[in-house]
């Protein structure tokens, strides 16, 4: 993995910005720290200052000059002293090594030759920086009193190094941590880009590995193998699609084509031309049913108008689509025997519905020799509802009984009778935009075919 | 029940009778249905004027006065939904039918939301866009809803839905009841099989099976009972019709 790419991710930069707001708020922590922690020694140097100068001119006013001198110069002996000098009157130097005052107040000096003095090199040859508090005693007279600098200096470094380290560390770390962090989430998301890329080059098998460890990346993983599983399972429709249609609507087309070109090398007379274009438009609508019902089935495979379902009344949708095949079904001697229970009410697609419980009556219908009876029921089966069309006609062999919601599936028996071979194509598309399940039993004799919605879809009976 | 004295009530039938010729905008940016459609339209007896475009349609939907508004879904610039809702944004109320090649409910419900009165997906029969365009122009303002259906010899009380056919009286299952209604709603003009389906059955989709016919040969058994002439008529390779004697 290389550290540019690393440097790059997301995950990284976030980590970099944590690490500098972390250290940011180190290093305001550590200027507040310093800047009390300088006053707080500044003020103790001008209190020692101060009360030293205190005590020596209240020497001076009790004892006199000669006292203060002989105190300076005791006081000069002892380790870490402060800098004195006594300055007569015109300037001339009583006690102490302080350079030369010009008045009384407050003053930093910079002192290069201490050392010439015979004193403690403090500072490695560099100046050594004093606070001077010069007090005027009377007559010209002036005492002064300084400290070191350097002294509080030392302690204000110390804390600066301090914090300055600690700051360095946390960088260190942080950055180090956000890399550690970068490479392990680099690794997930190489593993779902190399998967898509597989995908991308054709491969649709291809699914993202998922750790099992539940975390948000084995989430995400899921979720995008359920849609690689949506889009396999769509485009291997898409593709049974197309090689059906291309199948069987050339049977139709080849119809179509010798119609017309037989009646332009045969026709004679116009009603013979008439008679050819007539046949041509059957042939043509022939054609463009089947175009509708597969339009409609990938509609209905699509699943978008679940967004429509409404509550409706299932019992009166049946008997109703029953009433509208009522004269057509005995008008072909079948016999259509009801048994509806009332009031079953489901969420569903009202014209969906009817077009599977019409599409159910015509197959029953057309695949049954006169006389036949076709049952058209629907009940309650504990929480669910079951829809069943069963006739008692020929029926269709139990090796066969899988494929009969196949597209353009046509029984043995059923090559000559009209029909797209999609009817039933509708119904399965219609029972899984519905999650219900389909089942094909045999009626002993005859066909049945049940419908049975789950509890989630079927809706209390209307209050 | 005194038959002239209602009769007065009973819609117009003077309106239905003979061609009457409409004026129609179509929107369409197809040449060849275009072509289509307007000779058909004219050799009919309508007045034509065509939009290639969706602007150019909706300027002229607007300022001209038409009976019909035919209105392709897909079109350049403004679509055809974009058309309706913009003339009925502006109390345009002329009625307006969708053409399309998009078969989904979706679309047909989408169209009608959006204003339109009715809708056909292509390829259609010219039959079929004559008769719901005849249905459509001359359909009666709403206030003007009349308790009396009535044609020739038969007629029909809605209120308390009762037929009677030359003062006998006929029982007729509701869907009867309601195909009669919707025939002698447009008398004089065609009704089509897909037409029933959808304003009978509600069916927005094409049975394999003859259910319109097989309820028409009821209705019609019915109807005729003793009667010297048959009342609904059929239109070859188009539909029914209901009329007074010629």
């Amino acid at each position: 993995m290389r550290l540019t790419r690393i440097l790059r991710t997301a995950s990284f930069r976030l980590a970099l910005l944590y690490v500098l707001s972390s250290s940011a708020s180190a290093l305001l922590l550590g200027a507040v720290v310093f800047w009390i922690a300088s006053s707080a020694l500044n003020r103790e140097m001008r209190m020692r200052i101060t009360a030293e100068t205190a005590a020596l001119v209240s020497e001076f006013r009790a004892f006199g000059a000669t006292r203060v001198i002989a105190a300076i110069r005791h006081r000069e002996q002892g380790a870490g002293s402060l800098d004195y000098l006594l300055q007569g009157a015109g300037g001339a130097r009583l006690a102490g090594d302080l350079p030369g005052l010009a008045g009384p107040g407050w003053i930093d000096l910079s002192l290069g030759n201490r050392e010439a003095r015979g004193q403690a090199i403090e500072h490695g040859g560099q100046p050594e920086r004093v606070r001077v508090l010069a007090t005027a005693l009377g007559n010209g007279m002036l005492l002064a009193v300084g400290d070191d600098l350097s002294r509080t200096n030392a302690a204000k470094t110390a804390i600066l190094g301090a914090f300055a380290s600690v700051t360095g560390l946390v960088l260190l770390l942080g950055i180090l941590g956000g890399v550690l962090l970068s490479r392990a989430f680099l690794r997930r998301v190489d593993a779902i880009a190399v998967t898509a890329q597989a995908i991308i080059d054709g491969d649709l098998s291809q699914r993202i590995p998922v750790h099992g460890t539940g975390d948000d990346f084995d989430q995400l993983a899921a979720t995008l193998n359920r849609m690689l599983d949506r889009i396999a399972a769509l485009m291997e429709s898409l593709r049974q699609v197309s090689s059906a249609i291309a199948h069987d609507l050339r049977t139709p087309l080849a119809r179509l084509y010798q119609r017309l070109d037989t009646a332009r090398t045969h026709a004679a007379s116009a009603a013979e031309y008439r008679q050819a274009i007539d046949g041509a438009i059957l042939e043509t609508d022939e054609i463009l049913g089947t175009f509708a019902a597969l339009l409609r089935i990938a509609e209905l495979e699509a699943g978008t108008r679940r967004s429509r379902f409404r509550p409706l009344d299932l019992s009166a949708l049946v008997l109703s689509v029953a009433e509208a095949f009522a004269p057509a079904i005995e008008e072909a001697t079948h016999t259509l025997v009801l048994d509806v229970a009332p009031g079953i009410r489901i969420a569903g697609d009202q014209q969906i519905l009817a077009q599977m419980v019409s599409n159910l009556l015509e197959n029953a219908l057309r695949h049954t020799p006169a006389g036949a009876t076709i049952r058209l029921g629907l009940e309650r089966a504990g929480k669910a509802v079951r829809l069943v069309v069963a006739d008692n006609g020929p029926g269709v062999p139990a090796s066969e009984r899988g494929r009969i919601f196949e597209r353009f599936y046509r029984g043995e028996q059923s090559r000559t009778t009209p029909g797209s071979g999609l009817g039933l194509s509708l119904v399965r598309a219609a029972a899984d935009l519905h999650e219900a399940v389909l089942s094909v039993d045999d009626a002993c004799p005859g066909l049945s075919i049940g419908v049975t919605f789950q509890p989630s879809v079927s809706c209390p009976p209307a209050p | 029940m005194p038959a002239c004295a209602t009769k007065a009530h009973a819609g117009s039938p003077s309106v239905a009778e003979g061609p009457v010729r409409m004026k129609i905008l179509l929107v369409e940016d197809d040449a060849a249905t275009t072509a289509y459609l307007v000779r058909g339209l004219r050799e009919h007896g309508h007045v034509v004027d065509h939009a290639a475009g969706g602007r150019d349609g909706l300027f002229l939907a607007g300022n001209e006065p038409y009976d019909v508004l035919v209105v392709d879904r897909m079109l350049p610039g403004l679509d055809g939904l974009g058309i309706v809702k913009a003339l009925r944004a502006a109390r345009v109320q002329t009625p307006a039918l969708f053409l399309t090649t998009l078969a989904g409910i979706d679309d047909r419900v989408a169209g009608l939301e959006a204003g339109g009165d009715d809708y056909l997906v292509k390829p259609f029969a010219f039959s079929e866009l004559l008769a719901r365009l005849n249905a459509l122009a001359r359909r009666p303002p709403l206030t003007d809803s009349p308790s009396i259906l009535s044609v020739a010899d038969l007629e029909m009380d809605l209120p308390s839905r009762t037929v009677t056919r030359a003062g006998r009286r006929i029982e007729l299952q509701p869907k009867e009841f309601q195909i009669l209604e919707f025939l002698l709603r447009n008398q004089g003009r065609v009704v089509t099989r897909t037409m029933l389906l959808e304003k009978v059955w509600d069916f927005h989709f094409d049975p394999r099976t003859n259910i319109v016919e097989t309820h028409m040969t009821r209705l019609r058994a019915k109807l005729d009972r003793g009667a010297a002439r048959s009342l609904i008529e059929t239109v070859r390779g188009a539909g029914y019709t209901i009329r007074a004697a010629d």
